[in-house]
């Protein structure tokens, strides 16, 4: 007896996306370990901003150290920035260290679909894959790749500017919210320009825009964490707002991807 | 007990690539046990018109339609009934062979175990070389696992652009053997190829011959 119609598609939608996305998830990792690509590119920038910063904020540290040898040991180191450098607080040195997150994520990221499109084996995932596992897959590798980098980065970073923890639970989500945002959109944006046969200038460009708003709410949260005694309401409506973009641009990228991935 | 019977029709398809026409009303049907064969000189449209069959590419005017068991099969899941090898088709060379197919595989809800995997490579001539990154394969060897990703799970509907590119003799032969295979398929097989070799043409049951641009 011959198979009917909806017993074959359910033969064909077997595997489900989440396991397509999973397999996808393993290759690039199994990939990545092997040549290294992503890492190296985010190493070598990660390396040389730190070491830009150190060398950049090493005066304001001298400057610092001396005031604070005049200073009576109950003032705060708060109210010692305030003091002597209100424009290099921690709000500030947080958004320096988000510029160097989003450059040094994207130095990397754009490797997952450019790379694809360049050597060709884009047609057969396409062959194999729907575009949601496809993205899928690729989003949850850049958001592992970004987390990674966040990790790697950010203790170096406050050890070399001196930039407060706050809250670690606020500061932990804040980094989390940020991680969110900069791996959604770098893997739309990685898509949009892998299928405009993009280079990394393109990648820039495209993504450029949507990186403004993703600052301007990050400066948003980092003033909330370091606002001493800050409200609940307003730690919740800046680092809330800093969580929804990302969660706004993965479903809007989620909607959009079918198209791009498509011809 | 009715054995499935399967069957591919390329109706009115036409194209154009900006505003050079490239496919102009073209149709064709193979069925179950046939083999379909596209010629033409280069640029005439051949791999565009399996592009299209494939799914990969959406046609400016014309369908393309599949019947699996005798009943039409969804366009969206088209791609789960065919194979594909053309020049345009690459696997990831920093994987091995093996890793590649348990990959693409797993995609298509295989699970393959050692002897799966070495059927599957003995079958295309690689038997002993799948535990090599496919990165250090020759050209004939990528063609060949091609070949083996393009088997995987059987599928009904084989596409076959430029099938022997870079294969020797021995790798012809395997061409030929598989393609003989697909016709007897169990629940039936087809394949379309597109050639330029009056050898390969010789394999087809049918022919459309493609006149270019316009």
């Amino acid at each position: 007896m011959s198979r009917s119609n909806t017993e074959i598609d359910a033969a064909a939608r077997v595997p489900s996306w989440i396991s397509e996305a999973s397999a996808l998830l393993a290759k690039d990792i199994r990939a990545e370990l092997r040549t290294k690509t992503a890492v190296s590119a985010v190493g070598v920038f990660s390396f040389a901003s730190l070491l830009l910063v150190a060398l950049a904020t090493e005066t304001l540290k001298e400057v610092r150290t001396v005031s604070m040898l005049r200073l009576p040991d109950i003032v705060t180191l708060t109210a010692l920035e305030a003091q002597m450098r209100p424009a290099w607080d921690s709000p500030s040195k947080m958004g320096l260290l988000w510029v160097l997150l989003c450059f040094a994520a994207f130095a990397g990221l754009s490797h997952s679909f450019v790379h694809e499109e360049e050597t060709g084996t884009v047609t057969a995932l396409r062959l194999s894959m729907s575009a949601g596992a496809v993205y899928t897959g690729k989003l949850v590798f850049n958001l592992i790749v970004t987390l990674a980098v966040a990790i790697a980065i950010t203790p170096v970073y406050m050890l070399i500017t001196g930039m407060r923890l706050g809250s670690p639970f606020v500061f932990i989500s804040v980094m989390f919210s940020g991680c969110l945002g900069l791996a959604g959109t770098a893997t739309i944006v990685a898509a949009l320009a892998a299928k405009a046969r993009g280079t990394g200038a393109l990648f820039g460009a495209i993504g450029l825009p949507l990186l403004v708003v993703f600052l301007i709410l990050l400066i948003n949260a980092a003033n909330a964490l370091y606002t001493v005694d800050a409200p609940l309401l307003r730690l919740t409506k800046d680092v809330g707002g800093l969580f929804s973009f990302g969660v706004l641009i993965i479903a809007l990228s989620a909607l959009t991807f079918p198209f791009v991935w498509e011809e | 007990m009715a054995e499935s019977s399967v069957s591919v029709a390329l109706e009115g398809i036409s194209h154009r690539f900006g505003s050079r026409s490239v496919l102009v009303d073209i149709s064709l049907i193979v069925c179950a046990g046939q083999v379909g064969v596209v010629m033409g000189a280069n640029g005439s449209g051949k791999s565009t018109l399996l592009k299209i069959a494939a799914g990969l590419l959406r046609p400016e005017s014309g369908k393309v339609a599949f019947t699996l068991e005798s009943k039409p099969v969804e366009p969206m899941l088209h791609r789960r009934c065919i194979g594909y090898v053309s020049p345009d088709l690459r696997l990831y060379h920093e994987l091995t062979g093996v890793e590649n197919l348990e990959f693409f595989g797993r995609l298509r809800g295989l699970r393959l175990n050692n002897d799966g995997l070495r059927d599957i490579l003995d079958r295309v001539g690689l038997l002993g070389r799948g535990r090599e990154l496919v990165g250090n394969y020759s050209s004939g060897m990528r063609q060949r696992l091609k070949y083996a990703y393009a088997l995987l799970g059987s599928p009904p509907i084989l596409l076959l652009d430029e099938p022997t590119a870079n294969l020797d003799t021995e790798g012809v032969a395997m061409v030929e053997r598989v393609i003989a295979g697909q016709r007897s398929r169990s629940g039936g097989g087809l394949a379309i190829i597109a050639t330029n070799e009056p050898r390969e043409e010789a394999w087809g049951d049918m022919s459309v011959r493609l006149n270019g641009s316009k």
